[in-house]
């Protein structure tokens, strides 16, 4: 087991180099220069010497003090922002994107296990199709449309909530909300198949035969052998909350990662734009590995196949 | 027991994360304002945003500022006005004895070289030094002195000659204080500053309010960098730690960011929020009435709006938005007295490509000034500025917009006529739009609008046809400046109350002569216009300049003069619209 | 001939089960079709008309159910503009305007098939790339096929959307060059490679599995054994074996194409205007969501256009999977 984790540690930091390297490829082929803001033009001593200052001059010694810092965990300055060094500006935002993420994806659990689950007992029922309507709705409508809905109607009709923005508990229940939408439809639908079939299966007979009440049934033995295929959805689909929430972070003006990296690519920012790719990856693989441990260690039929 | 587990670790997760990002929050500041765009940087000399140069002004206070309501310069850090000699070249300025930085100690002239000199050093790249080296005798020569240190050392780290490189920065170290000795700055004592101009200049008052001549403090020396104990960098540069800027980076002695304006920088959120509060040492610190101003960074302009409207905000600017004639009716109706338009001192406009032959393979026909003129007589403005842009702007007809700079009146230039146009046309040897081929338009996703209805007017009355590109700003500024458009759209913000601030970018080989127009008899008229003292006759001069471009060479198409849409709320006093959008916060007061 | 016998069948196998998942997936395909045909069939008017601005008369104007061919407009026959000029300046305002004095209805039909044509394309490309990797990975083994699904691990490890941005940003430049100048073509064909760029992964990881376990199943062994070539193989066995997965596949990746290009024209750097896509005009109408004027055809039209449309498709790809491979465990990437 042990050797299995290392083995996959191992990969994930080859993984690492190859995503730099890729990204590391795009970046310098962009055209752009990241110095320059605003309608006037920068003299070119200006942009020669800050080219100098930040070492880019020469894209090979670029590319090994990148990597030498990044292995050190400092990604260097920001070039746009220019005050700001790429760790702070992540140290300030990755949170909010975790946070986010978190949330959200707990919301879509919360909401969309039982939902699979009714939808799976009651198969073919009206409850099913309204679960199935709520769930296409769910993927079929785009989270900026969702997102300024919410804000129209919660924080300046209603005014329940701060109109965007960030820094307190009640800035965060409407965009994890709206970032939990499609997740829901997602995690319903796989549970309502997962469940289905589950329902058919032996031991769930064996179950029933005994005697056990129809909800114990359901909610204790069937469900948790249900919800193995949604465990292992969830890693990718944590990190997909956490890093790509990039216009639910635009329309509530969430200060967070997503939405740092997308003007960071805009603006041609290359330090930021590698470190951002490199954080999101890393998380990605470390999410990954999270789960595969916890399938491991809650079904034991797999612990071998790690 | 493994599922508790899970569900503690959990919670956990979410705690931490929670303590992380959800900030604490103190009680609402006394006054909340919103900058869009966020603050880029706040380092004086490299800053080239208005929202930035806004927030800089209120935390650092220069020779001289301008009044609220005149915007004209008054006096500030130093006693107004300063002694001027009989030729316009030597200012002596007196800073004053009350005039202390937020940590206690009092400003000196040394303070304002300090600064003054890093916005010309290369080290420090900033935009706007052209302003110190244009004007103050022997900078242009000390900077040129600078930069090819700059790339002695960049060949000899190409060739890896790493002795030389040591050597040469030694012996740059030692040169550097003789040389900037020869620049036209004195310091005779702490509270005297002499500078000497190269040519008598009738606006250096209102420079000197400018954000890139703010005084530096003496601490920033301690996050200098330095190699081989010089204070130089490896690469030739007098550099700092871009650290120094924030109010809590203690490290190496430094104390945080000191400034000797009426605000100092308490807190600062990246792209969140930063919150100023009054500097006690300030003279009329007793006199401030708001204490803590927060501004907040809102990307989303209608975000923004809507926190107005709900009563987080208190004050707004630059409010773009595709609803934004609506706010401009509600405003020149005098339905919302809260909204206000500013005549600001910019221009939108068109460059001609007036220098290609060939743009991206294909003949760039804008190169013959009757072209040019034809276009120019075949857009409407009217309709432009009022029933597309709709959002309060002024019709240009010429560069300069007028009835902003005291004593300039612009030429009046080429209007709306159609038949002219096409006549023109002929002239140039095109008998019909057809033969101009594909014409390109270059804009970015701000200006489309604009672009679409330039390219449909165009199509309809010149019978060319007009293909628009739309690119993103990094990509389109990239074009521009290796001139690969036939024409694109431009936008220019006046520096100074001057109409020297947009002629001058027209002279040939200026940095910011995207047309690439280059016309000795202009670059003539402007050089007069530099050492003509008679204010009367040097604004005929300019005016005459100015007709050159905006009726017969037409290297440009003046489309509209900006106007801003601000909102104050009722509450809020001591707030002025005015063309430089220039909002000293010193003499807000909200009475909520 | 036996992928069509075996969709027929599974067809009225699920018209027997599930009646009404049935009519809706009948009612979505239905939906689907008349919207495509009808953008379609109306091109040669709504490309003339997609970027006529009327900004005299028509700037933001609420749609005006303006009768088409009514008696005024049938007894001016001798006058001009035509009569088929004055039907579409009636029709154009059934949807109202944009700011420009746009028709929202002449350019929704074209954004609806710029729309599905670029989920379809993602598809297309998706499906080409995808089986060829799997495939190719899978038969050749060893060496190969680890780098080959090292590859795609990467990709994988990067945010879809991520890396969306960064191949659009980074691919304009040569594709511009390559495709003669920018255009609004050149810009669909760079947003096009973009999106399909990652879409191709998960049917790379399907096709690969699928291939795998065909590979070492008897029968294949038995023809082997009787001396039958590769291509045989692939033709006979593996190939038809694959069409119900990529299928599926192919069909979820429409949808999700379409808004990815939603989200990217969200955030500036989708389909370039003045081309309309569905994206960049639900975008625009959200854009212009405010307290002070309604504008609510700016946002109901292709809000409603884009929802309509991309709710039918996940249905029906949801009834292929249903159909096809209950029990897929595997995720809608």
């Amino acid at each position: 087991m042990i050797l299995a984790l290392t083995r996959r540690i191992f990969a994930g930091i080859v993984t690492l180099l190859l995503v730099y390297t890729a990204t590391f490829v795009m970046v310098v082929s962009i055209p752009g220069n990241p110095f320059q803001s605003g309608d006037r033009n920068m003299p070119r001593e200006a942009q020669q010497a800050l080219r100098a200052r930040y070492h880019m001059d020469n894209n090979w010694t670029f590319y090994a003090e990148y990597l030498t810092g990044a292995i050190h965990l400092d990604f260097g300055p920001a070039f746009t922002y220019s005050d700001w060094t790429c760790n702070q500006i992540i140290a300030s935002s990755l949170p909010v994107s975790m946070l986010l993420g978190l949330l959200a994806i707990l919301i879509a659990l919360l909401v969309g296990l039982p939902l699979g689950v009714l939808g799976a007992v009651h198969r073919d029922n009206p409850i099913d199709f309204l679960g199935l309507f709520i769930v296409i709705l769910g993927i079929s409508i785009p989270t900026f449309v969702t997102g300024t809905a919410a804000l129209t109607l919660f924080c300046v009709y209603l005014k329940w909530f701060p109109v965007g923005g960030w820094g307190t508990l009640r800035h965060l229940p409407l965009p994890a909300l709206t970032l939990s939408l499609p997740f829901i439809a997602y995690i319903a639908r796989l549970t309502r198949g997962s469940m289905i079939d589950t329902l058919h299966s032996d031991f769930i007979r064996t179950a029933r035969a005994k005697g056990l009440a129809e909800r114990t049934v359901i909610w204790k033995h069937a469900l948790r052998v249900a919800f193995l295929p949604v465990l292992s959805y969830l890693g990718p689909a944590t990190a997909q909350a956490m890093t790509g929430s990039f216009v639910v972070e635009k329309v509530f003006g969430v200060p967070g990662l997503g939405q740092h990296f997308v003007n960071a690519a805009l603006n041609r920012d290359a330090g930021l734009i590698l470190a951002t790719v490199l954080v999101f990856s890393a998380v990605l693989i470390a999410l990954n590995l999270l789960v595969d441990l916890l399938y491991s260690v809650i079904d034991p039929r797999i612990r071998g196949a790690l | 027991m493994i599922r508790n587990l899970f569900v503690i670790c959990v919670a956990l997760c979410l705690a931490l994360l929670g303590f992380f990002s959800l900030t604490h929050r103190e009680p609402r500041a006394d006054f909340t304002y919103v900058n869009p765009s966020g603050i880029h940087t706040l380092d004086p000399a490299r800053m080239s945003w208005l929202q930035d140069f806004r927030v800089a002004l209120n935390l650092w206070e220069g020779l001289t500022t301008w009044d609220p309501q005149t915007t004209k310069p008054i006096g500030a850090a130093a006693y107004f006005p300063p002694e001027i000699s009989d030729d316009g070249l030597v200012y002596t300025f007196h800073i004053r004895s009350d005039a202390y930085w937020s940590n206690g100690d009092p400003v000196t002239s040394h303070d304002f070289v300090r600064g003054w000199r890093r916005a010309i050093e290369p080290g420090t790249s900033a935009d706007y030094a052209f302003l110190i080296t244009d004007h103050i005798a022997g900078a242009a020569q000390y900077v040129q002195w600078r930069q090819e240190t700059v790339r002695t050392m960049s060949a000899l780290r190409s060739k890896e000659q790493n002795d030389a490189m040591d050597s040469a920065i030694r012996a740059c170290a030692n040169q550097l204080p003789k040389r900037f000795n020869r620049v036209g700055l004195q310091t005779p004592d702490d509270k005297t500053l002499v500078v000497h101009l190269k040519t008598p200049c009738p606006y250096f008052l209102d420079l000197t309010a400018f954000a890139t001549f703010l005084p530096i403090h003496r601490s920033i020396e301690r996050l200098q960098l330095r190699y081989l104990g010089t204070p130089l960098t490896r690469e030739g540069l007098i550099a700092f730690d871009p650290q120094w800027t924030k109010p809590d980076f203690h490290h190496k002695g430094y104390n945080g960011l000191v400034t000797n304006g009426p605000y100092m920088l308490g807190d600062w959120s990246f792209k969140q929020r930063a919150r100023l509060v009054v500097n006690p040492y300030f003279r009329e610190a007793d006199h401030i009435r708001c204490r803590t101003i927060d501004m907040l960074e809102y990307e989303n302009v209608s975000a923004s709006i809507m926190a107005y409207e709900a009563g987080d905000v208190d004050f707004l600017t630059d409010l773009n938005v595709p609803y934004k004639h609506e706010l401009v009716r509600l405003a020149q109706t005098g339905r919302r007295t809260d909204l206000k338009l500013c005549k600001v001192l910019a221009t939108q406009f068109l460059n001609f490509n007036c220098q290609s032959d060939t743009v991206g393979g294909a003949k760039n026909p804008f190169k013959d000034p009757r072209v040019r003129k034809a276009f120019t007589l075949a857009t409407d403005r009217n309709r432009i500025v009022h029933h597309v842009l709709a959002s309060g702007d002024r019709i240009a007809h010429s560069f300069v917009p007028p009835d902003v700079i005291a004593g300039y009146t612009p030429p009046q230039g080429l209007g709306y006529d159609v038949d002219r146009a096409q006549s023109l046309l002929r002239q140039a040897g095109y008998p019909s739009g057809d033969a101009l081929g594909t014409v390109e338009l270059l804009v970015t996703a701000h200006s489309v609008r604009l672009g679409e209805a330039l390219a449909g007017m165009w199509q309809r009355d010149l019978g060319v046809r007009v293909e628009l590109r739309v690119q993103e700003s990094k990509t389109f500024a990239q074009n521009k400046a290796i001139r690969n458009f036939m024409i694109a759209r431009g936008n220019w913000y006046a520096d100074y109350n001057d109409p020297t601030t947009f002629l001058d970018c027209l002279a040939t080989a200026n940095g910011n002569n995207d047309s690439g127009y280059s016309n000795p008899r202009y670059d003539k008229m402007l050089a007069d216009a530099r050492t003509e003292s008679d204010p009367q006759r040097r604004a005929e001069i300019l005016r005459k300049a100015e007709a050159l471009i905006v009726k017969t060479d037409c290297p440009i198409l003046p489309v509209s003069h900006s106007s801003e849409l601000i909102a104050i709320k009722p509450y809020v006093k001591g707030l002025y619209p005015n063309p430089r959008l220039w909002f000293p916060f010193r003499s807000v007061s909200v009475e909520r | 001939m036996i992928t069509v016998t075996l969709a027929l069948a599974a067809t009225l196998a699920l018209r027997r089960s599930h009646p009404v998942r049935w009519t809706l997936t009948i009612a979505s395909i239905a939906l689907l079709g008349l919207l495509t045909l009808a953008a379609l069939a109306t091109i040669p008017w709504t490309l003339s008309m997609m970027n006529v601005q009327q900004l005299d008369d028509a700037v933001r104007h609420a749609p005006s159910a303006a009768p088409v061919l009514s008696l005024e407009t049938l007894t001016h026959a001798d006058d001009s503009p035509s009569i088929v000029t004055r039907a579409l300046h009636d029709v154009s305002s059934w949807m109202g305007h944009d700011d420009l004095g746009r028709s929202v209805l002449f350019r929704l039909l074209p954004a609806v098939v710029i729309s599905l044509g670029i989920g379809f394309a993602a598809a297309g490309i998706a499906v080409v790339i995808g089986v060829l990797f799997g495939a190719i990975a899978a038969l050749t083994g060893g060496l190969t096929d680890r780098l080959m699904m090292r590859l795609v691990d990467v990709l994988y490890s990067l945010p879809y959307v991520l890396t969306v941005i960064l191949l659009k940003i980074a691919l304009t430049k040569p594709l511009t060059a390559l495709l003669g100048g920018e255009s609004a073509i050149a810009n669909l064909v760079i947003l096009l490679v973009a999106i399909s760029g990652v879409s191709w992964l998960t049917m790379a990881r399907v096709v690969r599995g699928q291939v795998l376990s065909l590979k070492e199943q008897p029968f294949v062994e038995a023809a082997r054994a009787a001396g039958a070539g590769w291509t045989h193989i692939l033709r006979r066995h593996i190939v038809p074996n694959l069409v119900g997965p990529v299928t599926v596949y192919a069909a979820l990746v429409v949808p999700q194409a379409i808004m990815q290009e939603a989200f990217l024209s969200f955030l500036g750097i989708g389909v370039q205007p003045p081309t309309p896509s569905l994206g960049r005009l639900a975008s625009d109408g959200v854009d212009a969501v405010n307290t002070f004027v309604g504008y609510w055809w700016l946002i109901v039209f292709p809000c409603a256009a884009l929802v309509l449309i991309l709710a039918a498709l996940n249905f029906i790809g949801d009834t292929l999977r249903d159909a096809v491979d209950p029990r897929a465990k595997s995720v809608m990437m």
